[in-house]
């Protein structure tokens, strides 16, 4: 290995960013790569990319299929599951993650929300949404969820999570709320990318308890970081 | 009345201006205060002379009412002592309780703040709207004042 891409898997391993060595099997020839940035000796497809970026967050390793014999080697931390808002979903939601193997962090400024008697054993961020999810450094196996009821406090952290390349980005809140939501976004400049905003979120499981919607989003994390966003397989770019 | 009249187009015009928003190089005083219950946290930063607001500036997480409410401090409160501003957001506080806006018209000309009438009623975004003047209260204390 080039001592170059040894430095950079070594730093991105130490900040906790999930990374990848691909190496082609016939010569030798490596690049790094993050889920963002692909850096290295190989000139891959987009398409190629696509693929090495679901193993990344599948934390899967293995041979590209193809003729050119690319081995992704993962390097991933523990998925993360970031959570917006310290609802009443979210109480259900952390503990759920924490048990299904993701490292969970419940964000929300409003402090009456995110007390520690209310989410015993989470981590709990009381910054704003984008500052917030800027210090945790998303990478490509994390995924955002916003849950606060408040676009004030939900446009900014989706913002931040759609400029990152978390696999899983997924909004509460109907179809109504998500098209006004879609319009802010899109007025601010935001336009792009926002078909990777599940919305609504959460696979459709019936239940609308605070408890169940917590299980289709857990549901739908899982899927995606498995799957890759269901409606999204035709476009290269997205819900990976 | 709706929730969307309180955002009418005179808010909305304060809160864009964000008059007085940013940076203090040394302040006097400076506080950060929140509001626990919807997560808006104001932060002033105020240089005193003369136990007066030499010079002031803020910055604001939070909702339009609130973004607002700095601004008219941003345009208004520089010139003013402690007691002064304490008896403005004393000033604004009844007139968001009571039906009458003040007879004698504003203490020291802060006419902006007759853009906060319709929040009366909506009890519970009058501390998004009295949250700055309680940063500036706090940061002129930090200072001394």
């Amino acid at each position: 290995m080039k001592w170059v891409l040894y430095e950079k898997l070594r730093a991105a391993t130490a900040a906790g960013i999930s990374a990848a060595l691909v190496t082609r099997l016939a010569d030798g020839a490596q690049s790094f790569f993050d889920g963002e940035r692909w850096e290295g000796a190989l000139e891959v497809s987009a398409e190629q990319r696509a693929q090495a970026r679901r193993m990344l967050v599948a934390d899967k390793s293995g041979v590209l299929p193809g003729e050119e014999g690319l081995f992704v080697r993962s390097y991933a931390r523990a998925p993360r599951l970031i959570v917006v808002g310290a609802a009443h979903i979210s109480q259900f939601l952390a503990p759920m993650a924490t048990l299904a193997g993701f490292e969970v962090t419940v964000i929300d400024p409003r402090s009456a929300f995110a007390s520690t008697a209310r989410f015993p054993g989470v981590t709990l961020l009381d910054g704003w949404p984008d500052e917030a999810l800027d210090a945790l450094r998303l990478d490509a196996t994390s995924a955002v969820v916003t849950l606060t009821h408040d676009p004030k406090l939900d446009d900014p952290a989706l913002i931040a999570a759609l400029q990152s390349p978390a696999f899983y980005i997924g909004a509460l809140g109907s179809t109504r709320t998500h098209a006004k939501r879609v319009a802010r976004l899109t007025e601010a400049g935001f336009g792009d990318g926002l078909a990777r905003i599940h919305a609504p979120v959460g696979l459709d499981l019936g239940g609308r308890a605070p408890r169940e919607i917590a299980v289709s989003i857990l549901a739908q994390v899982i899927q995606v970081r498995y799957r890759g966003g269901a409606q999204r397989d035709s476009d290269g770019k997205l819900g990976r | 009345m709706s929730s969307l009249e309180i955002y009418h187009a005179a808010i909305k015009v304060l809160a864009e201006a964000g008059t007085g928003h940013g940076r203090l190089e040394a302040p006097d005083g400076q506080a950060l205060i929140d509001n626990p219950l919807c997560g808006d946290r104001v932060e002033m930063e105020v240089a005193i002379s003369g136990a007066r607001i030499a010079r002031l500036a803020h910055r604001v997480r939070g909702c339009l009412l609130c973004r607002a409410a700095a601004a008219a401090i941003g345009a208004r409160a520089v010139g003013a002592n402690a007691e002064e501003i304490g008896r403005v957001a004393t000033q604004l506080a009844a007139m968001l309780e009571a039906d009458e806006a003040p007879g004698a018209g504003w203490e020291g000309g802060w006419a902006e703040l007759g853009a906060f009438v319709p929040v009366r009623g909506h009890r519970s975004r009058y501390g998004c709207v009295l949250l700055p003047f309680k940063s500036l209260l706090a940061a002129l204390r930090a200072g001394g004042s």
